[in-house]
């Protein structure tokens, strides 16, 4: 057989299937979704199914802020309004209601931010030591498995249509097997091996695509109720949510809740950040009882700080080092400019003396003083990142740093230290900690009161960024 | 003349630019300062809140220890003063001696089981413990928006414009000792 052939048989195969591919997806489409006429009366279903109904049978971001305003119109908790830039969610006193499982995650996840008097600030909640990805996989599914029990949604593939797609797909991989042992054997070997290896990979190829065309869709009911609900959409839009904030759930009540999983309550929706992750530099603190606001800053202060912070002692001579030649020759040639343009009287080695101390000076000093006398800090971990220090093709070498807020200011500089202390502390730990503050180095650190933000199992892992 | 000129060109630009620089500053103590009083207003609600909720404990308490009458009249009086104090200061010291004064009276309620038992009681208990947390939320908000202000007011070159546009320094709403440190209120 020729190798023509074999690539003819490779493509009316292929093609068949995917023609016969084409054909299932058209035969298991959602029913085609008709906006319904304006109206105000909500339905049955929860903001987090009308998010899915309403968004083509995929999640977006807001239905989890969504529940939570659902949650706060139905007196679960509630939200309160300090200032403009500070709401607080607060637990409802006694037992909550029977909730849906992705609404008791979505309170879970509070329960384990607030203080002691159930209190937890809006901004807060993207904070966390939970992984963001199980975390929203897990809302995702307990919402798709409440929708199909509605009989809203389903599998796009129904076993059959599965069973038809991946028994057809053995045809084409049979053929891409036998293309392969035409093209590839060589005349000592036999043809089996390079067969099944075309074949295998061929196959597993079209089974991933089945795999990844596997979404969720809608049904005729599910249509119908994202239809009525497009007409609820209608009626939310004349209403003017968009600049409500959160807290005025407590006038609006539900409504505003469903108007932020139609995507009509821009500014509710952000001042919720449940599944959102937490910002770099912008963290809550709870440090002291209350939540507040800490800046943190991945420098040190003054203009050192970018070069001279975050790094073991030894590394820092290793940079300071490496930064004495280069100020020094850089103004050494300045002064030789100096003196040939400007007629300088300052000797060229002076100027580079000059240049040299202006650069190393300070950040010598530090480490001097840092080297003469440690200090302890007691504090609250409130923030822990990695920044990548070098790269290459084999391997990433990262810089660790932590964020301690130890309530005396509201601007913090992260302290560097080494991975196996980084990885011993969970966000929200109150440590206490021997660091090198003039160099920002963290070199001993004892958790006093561990986080109750800490991972209790693998799906709650930290996640350095 | 071409050296009067350029002085004359020179100074009209200083002028200008030191204008808009006060226009600029000028602009960000007046948000500053709206924002203390926004945050006021904030504590001012909260504080209402808290005053409004303690006649009813007076009486609820009345009902089962109404010889407890020193205690129960200095929670009024304390409330009477601290509805009538006005400005940061005055009124923080106000707040502060009625939140003595409820102290005692949650201590004396101690000693009456039946009150202690009573949804009423309780409820009022758990309300006047949110409002308080709540204050204390407001009272950190407004001294945040009183340390931004007050910086402005204070350090070079906004100062300059402050001294000249009469922008005054704001008190601190400073809370009682007990809840200085780590804050839990509870009664």
């Amino acid at each position: 057989m020729s190798v023509a052939l074999a690539l003819l048989g490779v493509l009316i195969a292929g093609g068949a299937w995917f023609a016969l591919l084409t054909v299932v997806m058209a035969a298991s489409r959602t029913p085609p979704v008709r906006p319904g006429p304006a109206t105000g009366a909500l339905g049955p279903e929860s903001p987090a199914i009308v998010d899915l109904v309403t968004g083509g049978w995929e999640l977006c971001d807001e239905a989890a802020s969504a529940t939570l305003l659902d949650l706060a119109a139905r007196r679960v908790i509630g939200i309160e309004e300090i200032g403009p830039e500070l709401s607080l969610v607060r637990l409802g006193r006694g037992d909550p209601p029977a909730l849906a499982p992705y609404e008791k995650l979505v309170l879970d996840h509070v329960r384990t931010l607030a203080t002691a008097d159930g209190v937890v600030a809006t901004g807060a909640l993207a904070e966390g030591a939970r992984n963001l990805g199980s975390w929203w996989k897990s809302f995702t599914k307990a919402v798709i498995a409440e929708a199909r029990a509605a009989g809203l949604s389903r599998p796009r593939w129904s076993a059959a249509q599965r069973t038809l797609l991946l028994g057809a797909a053995v045809v084409p991989a049979a053929v891409v097997g036998i293309a392969a042992a035409v093209w590839l054997t060589k005349p000592d070997d036999g043809p089996i091996g390079p067969f099944a290896g075309g074949a295998v990979l061929a196959f597993a190829g079209l089974s991933a695509l089945v795999g990844k065309l596997d979404r969720e869709r809608g049904t005729q009911a599910g249509a119908d109720a994202a239809g009525r609900w497009l007409g609820v959409r209608e009626h939310l839009a004349g209403a003017r949510f968009a600049e409500a904030p959160a807290a005025s759930v407590t006038i609006w009540g539900r409504p505003l809740a469903y108007a932020a999983a139609l995507g009509l309550a821009g500014r509710a929706v952000a001042g919720l950040p449940v599944s959102t992750p937490a910002d770099d530099s912008r963290a809550w603190s709870d440090r002291g009882g209350m939540w507040h606001v800490v800046h943190v800053d991945y420098r040190g202060p003054g203009p050192w700080g970018r070069f001279f912070w975050g790094r073991s002692p030894l590394h820092t001579v290793g940079r300071l080092a490496l930064a004495a030649i280069p100020s020094w020759g850089f103004a050494f040639l300045l002064g030789i400019l100096a003196r040939a343009l400007l007629d300088s009287p300052f000797p060229p080695e002076a100027v580079g003396f000059v240049g040299l101390v202006l650069v190393v000076a300070v950040p010598l000093v530090n480490l001097l003083l840092d080297a003469a006398g440690r200090s302890t800090v007691e504090g609250q971990v409130v923030r822990l990142r990695t920044k990548v220090r070098k790269q290459n093709d084999s391997s990433t070498t990262y810089d660790h740093y932590v964020g301690l807020d130890t309530g005396a200011a509201r601007g913090v500089h992260a302290v560097g230290t080494d991975e196996t202390r980084w990885n011993s502390l969970t966000e929200g730990d109150v440590v206490r900690a021997t660091i090198s503050g003039r160099i920002g180095w963290l070199h001993e650190v004892e958790i006093l009161t561990p986080s109750r933000m800490r991972p209790t199992g693998p799906a709650a892992a930290p996640t350095p960024d | 003349m071409t050296t009067v000129l350029i002085v004359i060109v020179l100074l009209v630009v200083i002028v200008v630019v030191a204008g808009a620089l006060a226009v600029v500053v000028y602009n960000r103590l007046v948000t500053s300062r709206n924002a203390v009083d926004n945050a006021w207003s904030q504590i001012d609600v909260q504080l209402r809140r808290r005053h409004e909720l303690i006649p009813n404990l007076v009486e609820t308490v009345k009902g089962y220890a109404a010889h407890e009458r020193q205690t129960l009249d200095s929670v009024t009086a304390a409330r009477a003063a601290a509805v009538s104090a006005t400005g940061p200061a005055e009124q923080a010291a106000a707040e502060n001696q009625l939140t003595g004064a409820l102290r005692s009276l949650f201590a004396v309620a101690e000693a009456y089981p039946q009150l202690q038992a009573g949804r009423n009681f309780s409820e009022l208990q758990a309300e006047l413990g949110e409002t308080e947390n709540r204050i204390a939320y407001s009272r950190q908000y407004y001294n945040d928006a009183v340390l931004t202000y007050n910086n402005a007011c204070q350090t070079v070159p906004t100062n300059i414009v402050a001294g000249i546009a009469g922008f005054r320094t704001r008190d601190y709403f400073t809370a009682p000792d007990a809840e200085r440190g780590p804050v839990q209120v509870r009664f």
